[in-house]
């Protein structure tokens, strides 16, 4: 008997054991999900472009540094980032690092929202009706158009230097990474090869979102699409074109100015002048066309750690710019009286969970007048004064009887001020900036106002070349 | 043939047989005073007591029967009784005792059949220290075991290496092991600074600690034993009268080192310089003046002088009582223990509090069947600080000017307060927010309640033959409550106030179930046999919220929250099945073969490879044991010994196998994302290691030591391999590559003196060259200059070479070290950082590590003082370029070391010209690369016991008054805050390879405590 137990325990341990043992290992992941049963069905591919939009949402891309970083490049004196990150402080002195790695987040982060709308794009057929899966190949290009419209233009040389078709843009990847061999060592496509995606995938998004329309409410619709045609064309100096797309861009009803500038940034006339308003948010308002959603559940607003007096204050408004401001000009009232001791701040992103608007009417205004008055010709949809004269009135300014390039740059310069517009308007109209510290003139082609292609890049990809001078 | 001893057979203690006679004896040292504690068993048999407090024992045994009589730190004797009734017993103390039990996994083996290499360390080195955890009391003492505290905090993550790093991307630390039971060991701090879940071990309550080295040794752990094992026994009561013992020990930490900054004079004088240099409307007289009065609150800069770091280093208090009663009968005994310590941090708001309780207890039901019970019960509460690269963290606070003051005059309150007219910050007042306002302001507590423990019943089956089936249970309950008020705003916005509470549970489940066999054969064959399975399953889930909007600072849980800006749940798990095996046979004591196997399935290995199996094989030799050398007191013991076997590492992401989605919501609308690409084939890391150790004794054993030389080749890494950022992933998990480590042991101990006055002394020394054979595919970049770089040992800094200063222009140059076209290095040097070669600068991994124990005895009283030493290795200090760049990074407060900063044409100095945000010599490269070799007094223990005669007058059966240091003194060349140092933010991340590969990185990391303590221990 006593023999028998321990017999009879063994055999129970281990041959019970080993039956059971295969059963055992096979623990499922629950926080996260296997691939293979990420896109079953029509929500599935819905929740897929959602995540694509949660993608733009990150702080390296919209979130904020994509701007903010664009803007201190071109910077030649209207801001000073004084904080202590050293990312921002190279970009100020465009001296960048090929180890800044802020540069290599935001090129991890845009390619990863590319594979999510790749993910997107290769399981289109799997939307229930017609209408979704034109809605959401339109979205999806839009996005995927928005990332590398922005990284063609960090990353490579501008359109209008030299020629396109020669210089080096950014790898074209257009199909989804499902396992470890689709992540090739691709090389570099031509800035031209980037740009005639960028238009193809842009124009046939606009076309789908006609049909099919916008999916959620914060979605990129037909004229968003053709706002970033817009941008695209006017970065090309293809004037006609340009002034066309903005023209597309304003072609809804639902759009308009709002009465007062700083109401895009969550103010409105009566609070504005206190001194210090506790604004946490900035809603959409009329004059969006495509913003990231930021709510106190979604999202970190990186301008406002950065810009905001309250926050990090790491960025000052320096009296260059304030020098640009006529009397009597609203948008003033966004930027706080500078004293002898404190400094002056911009107010745009003092709302800690405001939406950030990447694209507005006022900047499809000011493109359609500066395209069209470059253009030369009919105008299309307005004069270059009447869209000049209605930002100036919207901001309190008397009206202009005649317009010249420069008034409608300026107007374009104080009235996107901050938000990401500088470099690219720097480049494509050939200005020039300045080197804050030996004051030394960087011309607007210098390779030092162009990202250098990440140093964690070229460690895992030998095809990549880096850009000239790093 | 040696008689084999088990504490297992001693528990398993039968009852006396009538026929027995009555003994009595008293075990006393050469010194003459009684020796508590000892074992005393009857050989063949498991009848056995332990003496008492005076060194007294009863036994009943039967005629003719011979004692065993054992204790740790003694040599063991043999005795046989021979009708006496009464025996006394001179036991020699001993540091290499081969008939001491050394607990190896699933069991015991005598040291004499030893045939791994495993370190042994006994409750002497751990307990009655004012440390968190083990792991910083045994720091220096075992040879092959490499600890480094992360910093001066409390309650953090503790890098333990055994024999070397062998893994990039998984896992490093080893396997902890408490009486039988792989214990919980994972961080769960939600912030990148690691915890250590070991810390909710009462280092009072450990009775030894075997750390198995070679695989020999650690392979019946299989695929979690490359990293070594660590095991854990706790202490057991013995029958006998019921002791208590009473400990209590009180004292204070400070810093060990703090760092010199401009004071105000300097500041203003350098950063005027600096402004000066920087030109334009920088340079404006007039605009200074106003920027300096702005830095000041207003007024003259030179009005205030502050000391910054004074406000956030502290003198702090520690405090720790201990309570344990032990006893029991024959068939029944118990060890019970509370303890409460309380430590204050030498950072301002940091503090450890811990109260553990233990309940061990033996059962002994019949004849055959014993069963019983460990089990542990912990609350430990951390006030923690925020990790290092936080603008809140306290010693970030060094970055404000001097010349700002501490109270604001304005607002009599501190400097960055809220403005009391808005209710908002400052506007840039002081220019960085000030930590304090963090700490007057912040909490964040992190509170674990813990159950460790397991039940264990046992089977005699027949002579030598043991059932043993254990039910273990880990299960860590971790809440952490953070709340930060209004004051904080400029730091985390303003959202009248923010609340966070994150709850994580991590259980554990383990069973195991084994035959051991012990005989021997015709007095010359001795078999040792195990064979098992073993089942484990761990789950972690946890939970989280944040709000904001509180209604006033007096509110800090989030039911009055206003706004719940966060939620998130997790829940992962894994499973282990194993099998296991080991047998060992010696051949009249001398001739020793071993050999084991495990076979490990694994949850995380990928569906095509579930299974592993780890084998290991050993000999040795004991040759003093042979005619020739038996009984020889100049060569009094002489051990060979030889292993190989293999081990593996699956300390990685449960799921890393996979290919996954996860979801991503976008302003309250589901959406989801690709998070990781999959791996059906990755399996565990394997290393096969060589080891072949040498153990010698001389003269009678008064020296004694082994050496002990290694290699392990570990191959198919589980590399989490970086790939092109462009495919939307920046790694993928590969088994691909190798490293290897090898090295060399050495321990020494020498018994100088003996007698009314004892002098010992302990040395260890090991050395561990770690390299990096291959990556198979490009390198992984850790934090800032760290990397794994095939060729190199992991973590080499590799970067620009700084090259001093141009005396022309005060312009920092960097070697170019690219290759010239006829093959030469081309040492020109560069201004341009970028165009300067990447080259290996320094190497984060020390050369060689030691300690020396020294400790002296005279009459009642006793001194002993380790001194460690860490050599070869060096540090970055990733601040640097923040604080030691003569402000070409900003307004940052400088070290003083600036001052000898460039000036003219000509002037020679290594500090380029001071240029306000200049960014002059600011990248990162081997300027801020320095040498961190040091050697430390790391504690210095002087005892005074009282004689028993006097002791008892009080009562008392003995009592021990005692004077601690801790890290008394530094050695060092290093001019940071403190050569033992691997910031928290940068090691503790969801990035295993880049924790791995960061090491030796300084980031205003807190320096150690040095603390003074006086205790007093009784028993009665």
């Amino acid at each position: 008997m006593k023999k028998i137990v321990p017999g009879l325990l063994t055999a129970a341990l281990l041959l019970g054991g080993l039956e059971s043992c295969n059963n055992k290992l096979n623990v499922q992941p629950v926080s996260t999900i296997d691939s293979a049963t990420a896109f079953n069905n029509s929500s599935d591919v819905l929740a897929g472009l959602v995540g694509c939009y949660a993608g733009l949402q990150s702080t390296n891309l919209y979130g904020g540094y994509l701007q903010f970083m664009n803007d201190l490049l071109a910077d030649n004196g209207d801001e000073s980032f004084v904080g202590t990150f050293t990312q921002p402080q190279e970009a100020q002195r465009k001296t960048l690092l090929i180890t800044n790695t802020q540069v290599s987040a935001t090129w991890l982060s845009a390619y990863d929202v590319i594979n999510r709308t790749n993910n997107v794009l290769a399981n289109i057929g799997k939307l229930d009706t017609p209408a979704q899966q034109a809605s959401a190949e339109g979205e999806a290009k839009f996005i995927r158009s928005l990332m590398y419209f922005d990284l063609v233009r960090s990353f490579g040389k501008d359109w209008n230097d030299g020629t396109p078709a020669n210089n080096l843009g950014v790898p074209l990847v257009l199909t989804p990474t499902l396992t470890v061999a689709d992540a090739q060592q691709v090389p570099r496509n031509t800035v031209a090869e980037v740009y005639t995606q960028i238009i193809t995938d842009l124009t046939t998004a606009e076309a789908k979102l006609t049909t099919g329309g916008p999916l959620n409410a914060f979605s990129a619709t037909r004229y968003a699409c053709a706002g970033l045609l817009a941008r695209v064309y006017l970065q090309q100096n293809n004037y006609a074109a340009a002034a066309a797309a903005a023209n597309r861009a304003l072609a809804s009803s639902s759009f308009g100015l709002n009465t007062f500038y700083g109401e895009n940034f969550g103010y409105s006339t009566t609070n504005v002048a206190t001194a210090t308003v506790p604004i946490n948010t900035s809603a959409n308002t009329r004059e969006d066309i495509f913003t990231i959603q930021i709510t106190a559940q979604s999202g970190s607003n990186q301008l406002n750690t950065f810009y905001a007096r309250n926050r990090r204050a790491d960025v000052t408004v320096q009296q260059q710019f304030l020098g640009l401001l006529e009397a009597g000009d609203t948008r003033a009232t966004l930027i706080t009286t500078p004293t002898a001791s404190v400094p002056a701040y911009t107010r745009k992103f003092d709302a800690q969970y405001g939406n950030i608007k990447l694209m507005r009417v006022d900047e499809m205004l000011l493109t359609r007048a500066e395209a069209n008055f470059r253009a030369g010709g009919t105008p299309v949809g307005a004069t270059p004064l009447a869209d000049v004269n209605a930002i100036r009135t919207r901001a309190g300014l008397q009206p202009l009887a005649s317009v010249t390039l420069a008034q409608i740059l300026k107007e374009r310069r104080i009235e996107l001020a901050f938000e990401g517009f500088r470099l690219g308007d720097l480049k494509r109209n050939q200005e020039s900036t300045t080197d804050p510290l030996s004051n030394a003139t960087i011309p607007w082609n210098s390779p030092r106002l162009v990202f250098p292609i990440p140093f964690r890049e070229l460690n895992v990809n030998p095809n990549l070349k880096q850009n000239e001078g790093y | 043939m040696r008689k084999i001893f088990t504490p297992l057979l001693v528990v398993a203690a039968l009852p006396a047989l009538a026929q027995s006679q009555a003994l009595t004896g008293r075990i006393t040292g050469t010194d003459g005073s009684a020796v508590p504690g000892v074992t005393i068993v009857e050989r063949g048999t498991t009848n056995g007591v332990s003496s008492d407090a005076d060194g007294v024992f009863r036994l009943a045994v039967q005629p003719g029967a011979t004692l065993v009589i054992s204790s740790v730190g003694y040599t063991t004797q043999t005795i046989a009784v021979g009708g006496r009734s009464s025996l006394n017993v001179t036991l020699v103390a001993n540091a290499t005792d081969l008939g001491e039990a050394v607990v190896v996994g699933y069991g015991t083996q005598t040291k004499a059949d030893l045939t791994g290499s495993v370190a042994t360390l006994s409750s002497k080195d751990v307990g009655n220290q004012p440390v968190q955890s083990f792991e910083q009391s045994i720091q220096g003492k075992a040879a092959g075991v490499f600890i480094e505290n992360s910093s001066g905090k409390l309650g953090q993550g503790i890098r333990v290496r055994v024999r070397g790093v062998s893994s990039i991307s998984g896992g490093t630390q080893p396997l902890y092991v408490v009486d039988g039971v792989p214990v919980v060991a994972d961080n769960l701090s939600s912030t990148t600074a690691a915890t250590n879940p070991i810390a909710d071990i009462n280092p009072t309550d450990i009775e030894s600690i075997s750390i198995l080295k070679d695989a020999s040794a650690s392979a019946i752990y299989g695929s979690r034993a490359t990293n070594g094992v660590v095991l854990i026994t706790t202490k057991r009561g013995k029958a006998g009268a019921t002791r208590f013992s009473v400990g209590v020990q009180a004292g204070w930490s400070e810093p060990t080192h703090k760092r010199e900054f401009l004071n105000s004079q300097e500041y203003v004088s350098l950063i005027t310089e600096a402004l000066t240099n920087r030109g334009g409307t920088f340079a404006v007289p007039a605009n200074i003046t106003a920027r300096l009065s702005g830095y000041a609150g207003g007024v003259d800069p030179l009005t205030y002088d502050t000391n910054w770091q004074d406000q956030v280093l502290q003198k702090a208090g520690f405090q720790q009582y201990d309570l344990n009663a032990s006893g029991g009968t024959d068939k029944t005994r118990f060890y019970l223990s509370g303890q409460y310590s309380n430590q204050k941090g030498i950072i301002v708001s940091n503090q450890y509090e811990r109260m553990a309780t233990r309940f061990n207890l033996d059962h002994q039901a019949t004849e055959r069947l014993s069963f019983g019970i460990n089990l542990t019960a912990t609350r430990s509460v951390n006030n923690r600080v925020p990790n290092d690269n936080a603008f809140s963290t306290p010693m970030q606070i060094v970055a404000l000017a001097p010349i700002t003051p501490l109270i604001d005059p304005r607002s009599g309150q501190v400097s960055g307060a809220l403005d009391p007219s808005t209710g908002l910050p400052n506007t840039g007042f002081p220019f960085y927010y000030n930590p304090l306002l963090s700490i007057q302001g912040g909490t964040y507590v992190t509170t674990v309640y813990r159950l460790l423990g397991n039940v264990y019943a046992q089977l005699n089956l027949a002579k030598g033959l043991i059932f043993r089936s254990e039910l273990g249970t880990d299960v860590l309950n971790q809440n952490e409550e953070q709340y930060l008020s209004r004051v904080t705003s400029r730091n985390t916005g303003n959202t009248n106030g923010y609340g966070y509470n994150a709850n994580q549970t991590n259980a554990k489940v383990v069973v195991n179930n084994y035959f051991s066999y012990k005989n021997t054969f015709a007095d010359n064959h001795s078999v040792e046999l195990t064979l098992g399975t073993s089942y484990e399953n761990a789950r972690i889930n946890g939970n989280s919220v944040t709000g904001t909007q509180f209604p006033s600072d007096s509110y800090r849980t989030l039911d009055a929250a206003a706004q719940i800006t966060a939620g998130s749940s997790f829940t992962t798990s894994n499973a282990l099945v194993s099998y296991f095996a080991r047998g060992s046979y010696a051949f009249a004591g001398k001739y020793l073969v071993g050999a084991s196997a495990r076979l490990d399935g694994s949850s995380r290995f990928g569906a095509g490879r579930r299974y592993g199996i780890f084998p290991a094989g050993s000999v040795g030799w004991l040759i003093s044991e042979e005619d020739f050398l038996k009984g020889n007191k100049t060569l009094s013991l002489l051990k060979i010994r030889a292993s190989v076997g293999k081990t593996g590492n699956q300390n990685f992401g449960n799921f890393a196998s996979r290919s996954l989605f996860a979801g991503t919501g976008y302003v309250g609308t589901p959406g989801q994302r690709p998070s990781q690409l999959g791996n059906d084939f990755l399996s565990w890391e394997s290393t096969v290691q060589y080891d072949a150790g040498l153990e010698y004794g001389f003269l009678d054993n008064r020296i004694s030591g082994e050496v002990d030389i290694y290699r392990k080749n570990t191959t198919g890494l589980l590399l989490s391999q970086p790939v092109p950022g462009t495919s939307g992933f920046s790694t993928i998990n590969r088994n691909v590559g190798s490293l290897r480590n090898q090295g060399i042991e050495l321990t020494l101990t020498t018994r100088n003196f003996v007698g009314d006055f004892a002098w010992t002394t302990s040395v260890n020394a090991s050395i561990n060259r770690n390299k990096i054979m291959d990556l198979a595919g490009p390198d992984i970049l850790g934090s800032a200059l760290n990397r794994a770089q095939a060729g190199q040992p992991l973590g080499t800094f590799v970067g620009p070479e700084y090259a001093g200063v141009d005396p022309a222009n005060g312009n920092a140059l960097y070697y170019l070290n690219t290759t010239n076209a006829d093959g030469t290095l081309n040492r020109g040097t560069t201004t341009n950082i970028n165009q300067a070669a990447n080259v290996p600068i320094g190497n984060p991994n020390p050369t060689w590590t030691g300690g020396i124990t020294n400790t002296f005895s005279y009459k009642g009283f006793d001194l002993s003082a380790t001194l460690v030493g860490v050599f070869g290795n060096q540090i970055y200090d990733s601040a640097a370029p923040y604080f030691s760049t003569g402000f070409n990074n900003g307004y940052d407060n400088q070290t003083r070391d600036q001052l000898n900063r460039w000036q003219k044409p000509g002037d020679i100095t290594n500090v380029p010209k001071a240029v306000y945000g200049g960014g002059i010599g600011t990248g990162a490269s081997s300027r801020f690369v320095q040498n961190g070799d040091y050697g430390r007094l790391r504690s210095v223990v002087l005892g005074y016991n009282l004689p028993s005669s006097l002791a008892k007058r009080g009562f008392l059966q003995s009592a021990r008054i005692f004077l601690q240091g801790y890290n008394l003194l530094t050695f060092t060349k290093y001019t940071g805050w403190d050569p033992e140092v691997s910031s928290d933010y940068v090691t503790g991340t969801g990035n295993t390879s880049s924790n791995n590969i960061s090491q030796g990185i300084s980031f205003y990391t807190a320096p150690q405590a040095r603390t003074y303590t006086l205790g007093i221990n009784l028993g009665f």
